[in-house]
């Protein structure tokens, strides 16, 4: 165990990596197990796949909301450009092997990050309600140059017959792997740069952080990974039709990512899992379905407007160091309590 | 390393400013020429025409609402000048980002405290980092070795800024968390972590004690001798202007009414009646 100076014991960077791959191979192992028993109906596993494609919706909406602290309402759109990339490519190469799957998830994820980067770099511009604005238009845009190439995308009836790729050991992979790789990018100087943002512009910029740029950059990130989980989504449903990237779409990822907190991560996923399991989980009271999904909003907004989590994140290693110090149930310390 | 007298002999330069002597080879860190800047029909600052020299703490005072923060905020590019140029280290400043002004040398602190006050004491003061490192995105995502390499170096030095204002063992807490004159410290922390050659200090020792300030004024001693850098501050203290700056300009209605030294300055009936009114001069 190393210390640090005030003998607080850590658990030394590598055995924190291995603790972590271990349980999330075990949790793999376990869901496959599961899945391909039949102890899961077709009903419930496909709500699994749903639920996996939409925390990569919200933790990706998580990086310009509740990160960058903007207010993008066009994630759909970067929904749309990745499922419909991933549909084609897929449906243009035959056959089920790894490359392809992620050749086709990347090369989404790649095109709707350039469609990020040509929005994000005017629409960057503006702050607030008028950014809103005007992502919501460029959401739209996309879905109506959907509809109207329909050489291409299938136009209104959409586009048939993709292949499903999106196994549950596609989706837990890949949506590990995006919350892995946006984790460590938070957990860097260009993470730190981009909270920075949020936190003080003006202080941002006069401390030599190039604010365009990094705004540019967390939004591009952020539609890379949609992109990702729009292709999910095509290898999931198997029919891509434009009306499944509309407005409301948008906004139901944003209520994820509000409701579970802007900026934690464990928020966007637990919201996401709840908000997405809920709907399905109600299906039997079907009349007063959406009067509980919208109470459950409001009182979530009422007694905890931060969040479900605010800005708390989960993580694993601090729990257990802290549980190897015997303090796992002591509040930490705040500034200038300990001066003396 | 040598002590830099406190208040050096300043010597003219082009007959539009002084400098301390021992500045005097060096071309200085920022010259200043007929700067003005209007607001609508106001004149918020007119004809102001400054040079600070390399290693000098120069000090800009003036009555409230004189314009001494306006000219902070035309230094860092905050607000175009209307007319007249900046020189910083030789550069002209006009056209720049603020943030490209930063990396040429520049940084500030702000008289209402601007902390990234979610973030930790650390991480703050890292953020400050933000010249010299040209790892990618990827390189960050991925772990590679340049991330590795990065927060080691970041960290090192974090610490090593936060120990010059005794601040090290709250790294670990969020910066919003902090006591009051914490915070102001932090702040020309995180402005120190951009490795600047000219620090602006708005109202350093807004809100603190006596003994506080006392410390401050020891602080930015340490800190001009400790990195070399010109320290140019607006103060309402006078305790601490006369005792720390070398070169001082007074502003009143967006003018200079008076350029000097301490002495002078606080000799000079023309600011004695900018602060205390006419009767008081007599």
């Amino acid at each position: 165990m190393d210390k640090t100076a005030r003998g607080y014991r850590q658990i030394p960077v590598y055995l924190k990596y291995l603790i972590n791959a271990v349980l999330l191979a075990a949790f793999l192992v376990l869901g496959n197990a599961l899945l391909s028993s039949g102890a899961v109906n077709r009903a419930q596993s496909a709500v699994i796949l749903q639920i996996g494609i939409y925390i990569l919706l919200a933790v990706s909406l998580n990086v310009a909301t509740g990160y960058l602290g903007q207010l993008p309402l066009g994630h759909a759109g970067f929904m749309a450009v990745g499922a419909y990339t991933a549909a084609l490519i897929w449906k243009s190469l035959p056959g089920k092997n790894i490359g392809i799957i992620v050749l086709g998830l990347l090369a989404g994820g790649l095109l709707a990050a350039v469609t990020g980067m040509i929005i994000g770099i005017p629409a960057l511009r503006l702050k607030g309600d008028y950014l809103a604005i005007v992502t919501l238009g460029f959401g739209e845009i996309i879905r109506v140059l959907i509809i109207n190439l329909p050489g291409i995308t299938g136009g209104t009836p959409g586009l048939m017959s993709i292949p499903k790729h999106s196994t549950f050991m596609v989706v837990y992979i890949t949506v590990i792997l995006s919350c892995m790789l946006i984790h460590t990018m938070m957990k860097s100087r260009h993470g730190r740069a981009i909270l920075a943002i949020r936190e003080n512009e003006i202080a941002a910029e006069s401390s030599g952080v190039n604010t365009t740029f990094y705004k540019v950059l967390a939004f591009s990130v952020s539609a890379f990974f949609a992109g990702v989980a729009g292709g999910l989504y095509a290898g999931y449903t198997g029919i891509l039709t434009p009306g499944n990237f509309n407005f409301m779409t948008s906004i139901n990822i944003l209520v994820m990512v509000v409701l579970g907190g802007l900026g934690s991560m464990a928020g966007s996923i637990i919201a996401a899992g709840i908000l997405t399991a809920l709907p399905l989980a109600l299906q039997s009271f079907n009349k007063y379905r959406m009067v509980i999904y919208a109470l459950l909003l409001i009182a979530v907004m009422i007694f905890k407007p931060s969040g479900l989590l605010g800005r708390y994140d989960f993580s694993l290693s601090r729990i257990l160091e802290k549980a190897i110090n015997g303090r796992l149930f002591t509040k930490p310390r705040k500034a200038g309590e300990d001066r003396a | 390393m040598p002590k830099k007298p406190v208040n050096s002999n300043m010597v003219p330069l082009d007959g539009l400013g002084i400098i301390p002597e021992r500045d005097a080879g060096k071309p200085p860190i920022l010259d200043i020429r007929h700067l003005c800047v209007d607001f609508g029909g106001l004149r918020a600052v007119d004809d102001f025409t400054l040079l600070i020299g390399r290693t000098e703490i120069a000090g800009l005072i003036g009555p409230n609402g004189a314009g001494k923060t306006t000219v902070f905020n035309l230094l860092t590019n905050v607000y175009k000048p209307t007319q007249g140029r900046i020189l910083l280290n030789g550069q002209d400043t006009r056209g720049k980002s603020m943030h490209e002004l930063n990396r040429l040398g520049i940084a500030r602190t702000f008289q209402n405290i601007r902390l990234f006050a979610g973030m930790t004491v650390e991480d703050n003061v890292k953020v400050g980092m933000s010249h010299g490192y040209s790892d990618g995105v990827f390189t960050d995502m991925f772990r590679l070795p340049g991330w590795w390499r990065t927060e080691r170096r970041q960290h090192v030095r974090a610490l090593e800024l936060l120990d010059l204002f005794d601040l090290t063992d709250k790294a670990d807490s969020l910066a919003g968390n902090l006591p009051y004159g914490d915070q102001r410290r932090l702040e020309i922390v995180r402005a120190l972590a951009s490795e600047p050659k000219l620090l602006l200090l708005d109202e350093p020792a807004a809100g603190m004690n006596p003994s506080e300030t006392h410390e401050l004024m020891d602080n930015i001693r340490m800190l001009r001798d400790r990195f070399d850098i010109a320290i140019m501050l607006i103060e309402h203290d006078m305790n601490l202007v006369m005792g720390i700056c070398e070169g001082i300009a007074v502003l009143n209605y967006g003018k200079i009414i008076a350029k000097g030294t301490p002495k002078e300055i606080q000799q000079n009936p023309v600011v004695i009646e900018a602060y205390l009114g006419e009767e008081a001069a007599v």
